[in-house]
């Protein structure tokens, strides 16, 4: 009696807390939704979205110039991260003897696992002066350094382990067979992975990017540290941008007790939430979706 | 059994209790026991440690608690009841007033222009100095002057403007003694008082701001290793004089900012925070020192101590009549 009276406790308390993290999300979007109705109240949405003055105190309230930051640092951050994190894991799954794939996979999760203020600190350091003082004159521009291209260096470093580490998952996951078909017709090893790894994984690959957008579509600190912080449109990478994750940690420490700023801040909060939401959403879906079909 | 109980009804406990409970009520002895919180500004921040240390050294049974957030957080923590004092290093917003928050001045800091020492019209700027209107070209104008035009010469080598990425009192302070907010100031943003002074310390075209405590080094009492502080030429007659020189210690600078030499703002003043006038004994006695015998202590810590007007003024507001020595 008293064993069963335990094990119905440890069920129903352990369906309890499975439910916390999903609730928690819930209360999250909840919360910031009844944070941003005061500015939504004073202001049309569309003015809020696309307005690109930011006076709070004057009662401006764009956001467009930090979404657009957000978009100019996270699409550069992409396009210099995704082709060289699936070449290396292309070699690495395809390639590379034994031992160095063992010895790369610890080195790629610690990465993963470094904490942002650091790659911060290393691009303030090494990042901006480069871009500063070698690429931009290169291309004929004058800048201080502190850009969207910055940015998106040090982000990209940062998002290198998360698609590298799924995109491994992923090339896993293909059966040895259909390599061993291929390699059988006479095909090279490249042309195997151009034409049966990276295609039968290219759903995944695609969840991989999705989830490494989403990371660097919400990483603040080491971004806020060397994207310059201007809240204007950027016109070109070597101007800075001003991302929203780094307008909410600079600002709302100091006007959380103003009230019209506080909701605009938490405005800006719920955008960035329901995007990294959708893409993360998208991200499973298509990775779920993948594994079904390689089954 | 008994103890999955047991354990159910302590995490059920630690859940309502939560982590920021009201203060323990106070004893009625004056200053005696206690227990105070402090939360806001970092750059009060080492000001309220040390007169927290002094104060609990005089008054062993008092506990004081300090915490840096922002001055926002130092706010929205002192009216929602969570702490006793805010710490405040901008002015007060109507905003706040409105919900009751009362600003009491403790003590004074000042932020200064700053350029790097490799900038290449350093000898001209430190002679001519930077008028007003030029600072106020430089940042709130939108484009930024040459550097050759600020001195009056012809020339495109252009200024490279940084500003601070954090909402902070430095730069609401700058702003301020320009004629704006710090939404107003151009220029890339660069996070925090140290990385702003990198950020210019490394680019030689650069000018920048930076509180005193950062732009000049605490040992030395010089200006921080490659970085220059911008003379301002107050009187704008084209040339630093030598009563507008007070940039070579921090001591000839403190010494120019209690003199009414060096402008206010950007000298500016740093606040305590209270929900209305202080109603435990124990705050009104850490108040009334601070204003009184803990004055001593600021200029020790790089800041720089009230005017005896400010400390009446001072002590006016949170209802104490005389200084408690």
């Amino acid at each position: 009696m008293k064993r069963l009276l335990k094990d119905a406790l440890a069920r129903r308390g352990m369906s309890l807390l499975s439910c916390l993290p999903g609730l928690l999300v819930l209360l999250v979007v909840l919360g910031l939704f009844l944070k941003s109705k005061a500015i939504l109240g004073v202001q049309p949405l569309s003015r809020l979205l696309f307005g690109t003055s930011w006076h709070p105190l004057r009662g401006e309230f764009g956001l467009f110039p930090f979404i657009s930051g957000t978009v100019w640092v996270t699409v550069t951050a992409l396009v210099l991260a995704v082709p060289v994190s699936i070449l290396t894991a292309i070699y690495l799954s395809e390639f590379a003897p034994r031992f160095v794939r063992e010895a790369a996979r610890p080195v790629v999760d610690l990465l993963a696992g470094l904490p942002s203020v650091v790659f911060g600190v290393w691009g303030v350091i090494l990042v901006v002066p480069f871009v500063g003082g070698v690429l931009a004159p290169l291309f004929g521009a004058s800048s201080s350094g502190y850009s969207v291209l910055a940015g998106g260096i040090v982000l990209a470093i940062m998002i290198f382990p998360t698609i590298i580490h799924i995109s491994l998952e992923v090339f896993a996951a293909i059966p040895l067979s259909l390599r061993e078909a291929s390699l059988a017709l006479g095909a090279t090893r490249w042309e195997t992975a151009r034409h049966v790894v990276l295609r039968k994984g290219s759903q995944g690959i695609l969840a991989a990017s999705v989830l490494g957008f989403s990371r660097a579509f919400g990483e603040t600190m080491a971004v806020l540290m060397v994207a310059g912080n201007v809240p204007a449109v950027p016109r070109s990478l070597f101007d800075p941008g001003y991302p929203l994750p780094a307008l909410i940690a600079n600002n709302y420490g100091e006007m959380m007790s103003i009230p019209r700023y506080d909701s605009a801040l938490m405005l800006a909060a719920f955008v960035l939430l329901a995007v990294v939401l959708f893409f993360n959403v998208l991200a499973r879906r298509i990775l779920a979706r993948a594994e079904r079909r390689s089954r | 059994m008994r103890r999955t109980f047991l354990i159910l009804t302590l995490i059920l406990a630690a859940a309502a209790s939560g982590p920021a409970g009201p203060l323990p009520a106070l004893s009625s002895r004056p200053g005696a026991t206690g227990r105070l919180t402090l939360s806001g500004a970092w750059a009060l921040y080492p000001m309220a440690l040390k007169w927290a240390e002094e104060f609990q050294k005089l008054h062993p049974g008092v506990r004081i608690d300090v915490q840096a957030g922002g001055a926002g957080k130092g706010i929205a923590d002192v009216l929602a009841g969570a702490v006793d004092i805010g710490m405040v290093s901008r002015e007060v917003n109507p905003a706040e007033t409105d919900k009751g928050a009362v600003a009491v001045p403790v003590a004074k800091d000042a932020v200064v222009p700053t350029l790097s020492r490799r900038n290449p019209f350093l000898a001209d700027i430190l002679r001519r100095g930077l008028r007003k209107v030029d600072f106020a070209a430089i940042w709130i104008a939108g484009s930024a002057p040459s550097w050759e035009k600020l001195l009056g010469r012809e020339g495109r080598t252009s200024v490279r403007v940084y500003t601070r990425s954090d909402a902070c009192g430095a730069a609401e302070t700058w702003a301020a003694f320009l004629g704006g907010r710090q939404e107003d100031l151009g220029g890339v943003g660069v996070y925090g008082d140290p990385g702003l002074a990198e950020a210019v310390k490394r680019d030689p075209l650069g000018i920048g701001f930076n509180n005193v405590n950062f732009a000049y080094d605490a040992k030395t009492k010089r200006p921080v290793e490659g970085l220059e502080i911008c003379p301002i030429d107050l009187d704008g007659n084209g040339r630093l004089d030598p009563g507008e020189s007070v940039y070579d210690t921090r001591d000839d600078l403190i010494k120019a900012i209690a003199g009414n030499v060096y402008p206010s703002p950007p000298a500016r003043e740093l606040y305590f925070v209270l929900k209305g006038k202080p109603q435990s004994p124990l705050l009104l006695e850490f108040m009334t020192w601070v204003l009184g015998a803990g004055q001593k202590h600021v200029p020790e810590m790089g800041y720089l101590a009230l005017g005896p007007e400010r400390i009446a003024r001072g002590l006016a507001a949170i209802g104490a009549s005389d200084i408690k020595k």
